[in-house]
């Protein structure tokens, strides 16, 4: 009893380290950029007088809150501001910038306002401050998703804003092809290695874990190398005469699919080798003996025995390329990159940790979901096949 | 019939594994600046560049001042993670596990902004600190799995002759399990390392331009000009991963766990 009291003591004493450290230099970031990605501080510190003022029924004393506010912004937080709001209703970047400008001259009254200004008569404007004034916003996933809300609060795919939406089909196509392509290929593979003779297997294996320990970027390399207009593949071709043009290789759907279906094949030869290496030879040969041919005895004793590997395998490439980024970078052109290319571009080009939050929220729970997923397909799938 | 589309299929599979880097890795020593065949002669000088041209060599040197930093605080902070949660509960193994192991499924993309944000916010952009930490983050799950593999697999007989001779489980763990997995902690060490050294996405997002590592000299190499020198860089770098194979097969082989 004492002893495992003191096991616990000595835990704990063992834990402060790697907890203090992971949740300080991981979980505290990733928390982060899920606030990030619902934070509104861009606006709602701007708006301070309003955002008190806004519910009052009292015209003037909003009118003369919102004047206020814009007067005290230098012209770089109020073009800011401009935009964001701009982005959830069409007109507002002129109204603000405008109304901005003057502010110190307009009367603060509602009257004045609107004399400066027709439009500040429309209810739709105040509706906008008046949702955007929260710490909280949904702007990021409205963006990322093309879904915001209408005038009723129902949700709706706004006409044209699709974007990110198309971006996510697209990645979610790419690491679909990539799956099925690495299972054809590396079903071969994983049947020798687990079936063939001691040496063809362990000539398979060394090559499988060499490539798997070969960095991503290397490999990446070599098929840059290889696609590219005046690289091998198309010399070779030319020098044959089967083709008397380059042909585009690269900086296409075709590279982006190739490199990538190569750089994962390992992650799906391994688990199917794991597989087929517990499937018993003896029914193999039980079915030869009664009378069935080698393909049929394939396909019906073999292949569905085989089937747990080739989904654990198809889907862990699946959810590997969901978040890929150098490989698709490299040898893919501006249609063929993936969410991850964006979520960099949004931080390395236009600072904007919102979307790039925004998405890599939406990336981070996909990967989620898609893991929980198949930890329960696996349950359910692997119970069956002990039960068989 | 069948022998025929498993061998063809099976000599299709291995020609697309195997071919690119056999085919493109001799081209380091190319006579011509042209990276396709036939090869122009044999020669070293593009391995000469790499070796003493400055954004090679120093991107080479902060990789290994990075790998060997996050090597380290990966093996800190993964062992202690290890014998902390085994010495845990139940409930407590299942939470914490998944905690500690929950960094190899996040993107690296995800980690990358999350980083950036949080390490720039802290003050700690772009500096060797803040690689080293965040390559830390990545390889202390893989020296966190490794070890607990060599604790698990390890024989429970040893451990209860210890019981037997009045040891406490406290002292026991210290002074016969702990030594036994240590085979656990120097591949948990490799692993962590070879994954410093070839990362890419989470340093191009914290890397500044004093503290550029290998992968990222080669990433941007790549989208500016294609060079021998680059293909040098990846023959170097699949040697270390063929090295760091040999290692992991000679550690796994002398390991007690490995014996099973």
């Amino acid at each position: 009893m004492r002893n495992a009291h003191r096991g616990r003591i000595a835990a704990l004493l063992l834990l402060v380290v790697p907890l203090t450290i992971y949740i300080a230099v991981y979980v505290a970031p990733l928390l982060s950029i899920v606030s990030l990605s619902v934070d509104n501080g861009a606006l709602s510190n701007r708006f301070v007088q309003l955002s008190e003022a806004i519910g009052s029924d009292d015209q003037d004393q909003r009118a003369a809150a919102l004047l206020h506010d814009l007067a005290s912004m230098d012209a770089r937080e109020r073009a800011e501001a401009a935009r964001m709001l701009n982005q959830e209703l069409g007109g507002f970047r002129s109204l603000v910038i405008d109304t901005g400008k003057a502010a110190e001259k307009i009367d603060p009254t509602m009257a004045g306002l609107v004399a400066f200004d027709a439009r500040w008569k429309e209810r739709a404007y105040w509706d906008v401050l008046s949702r955007n004034l929260a710490s909280f916003t949904w702007r990021h996933f409205q963006k990322a998703t093309g879904f915001k809300p209408d005038e009723t609060g129902r949700l709706r795919l706004a006409e044209g804003d699709d974007i990110y939406l198309r971006i996510m089909a697209r990645t979610l196509l790419i690491a679909l092809q990539v799956a099925v392509l690495t299972l054809l290929i590396g079903y071969p593979l994983a049947y020798a290695a687990a079936n063939g003779s001691r040496r063809l297997s362990g000539f398979i294996l060394t090559v499988v874990l060499l490539s798997f320990w070969t960095s991503i970027l290397v490999r990446t390399t070599a098929w840059v190398v290889l696609l590219q207009s005046d690289g091998l593949i198309n010399n070779l071709l030319l020098d044959l005469r089967l083709i008397t043009d380059p042909l585009q290789l690269i900086f296409n759907r075709f590279g982006t699919v190739v490199s990538m279906t190569h750089v994962l094949l390992p992650f799906a030869i391994l688990p199917m080798m794991n597989v087929m290496k517990t499937i018993p030879k003896t029914q193999v040969d039980a079915s030869r003996s009664l009378g069935a041919g080698s393909i049929e005895t394939f396909l019906r004793v073999y292949f569905p025995q085989s089937l747990r590997g080739v989904f654990v395998g198809g889907g862990t490439v699946f959810i590997l390329s969901l978040g890929f980024y150098i490989t698709p970078a490299l040898t893919g052109g501006p249609g063929d990159q993936m969410v991850s290319y964006y979520i960099a571009e949004f931080v390395k080009k236009s600072l904007n940790w919102g979307m790039a939050s925004a998405l890599s929220v939406i990336l981070l729970l996909s990967v989620v979901v898609l893991l929980l997923l198949g930890a329960g397909a696996k349950r359910l799938f692997g119970g069956r096949v002990v039960e068989a | 019939m069948s022998r025929i589309i498993y061998w063809t299929s099976l000599a299709l599979s291995l020609t697309f594994l195997i071919l690119p880097l056999v085919l493109v890795l001799p081209l380091a020593f190319n006579g011509s600046s042209f990276l396709t065949y036939p090869m122009e002669g044999f020669t070293l000088r593009w391995f000469e560049v790499v070796f003493t041209q400055a954004p090679w060599v120093s991107a080479f040197l902060n990789s290994l001042m990075v790998a060997l930093g996050a090597m380290v605080v990966a093996v800190v902070i993964g062992g202690l993670a290890t014998t902390g949660t085994i010495l845990s509960g139940r409930w407590g193994q299942l939470i914490l596990s998944g905690l500690f192991v929950s960094p190899l499924i996040v993107p690296s993309v995800v980690i990358g902004v999350a980083f950036a944000y949080a390490f720039g916010r802290a003050g700690l952009g772009g500096g060797y600190v803040s690689l080293v930490l965040a390559h830390a983050i990545l390889g202390a799950p893989l020296v966190f799995l490794s070890v607990m593999t060599s604790l698990k697999g390890l024989s429970t007989d040893l451990d209860r002759a210890a019981t037997s001779m009045g040891a406490s489980r406290f002292y026991r763990f210290r002074t016969v399990t702990l030594p036994l997995a240590a085979p656990g902690f120097l591949t948990g060490a490799l692993f962590a390392f070879i994954t410093s050294f070839d990362e890419v996405v989470v340093a191009l997002f914290l890397a500044s331009p004093q503290s550029t590592t290998l992968p990222i000299a080669l990433f941007s190499g790549l989208r500016d000009r294609l060079e021998p020198t680059i293909v040098v860089v990846a023959l170097l770098l699949s040697v270390l991963s063929l090295l760091f194979l040999f290692a992991l097969n000679t550690l796994q082989r002398r390991s007690p766990s490995g014996a099973r």
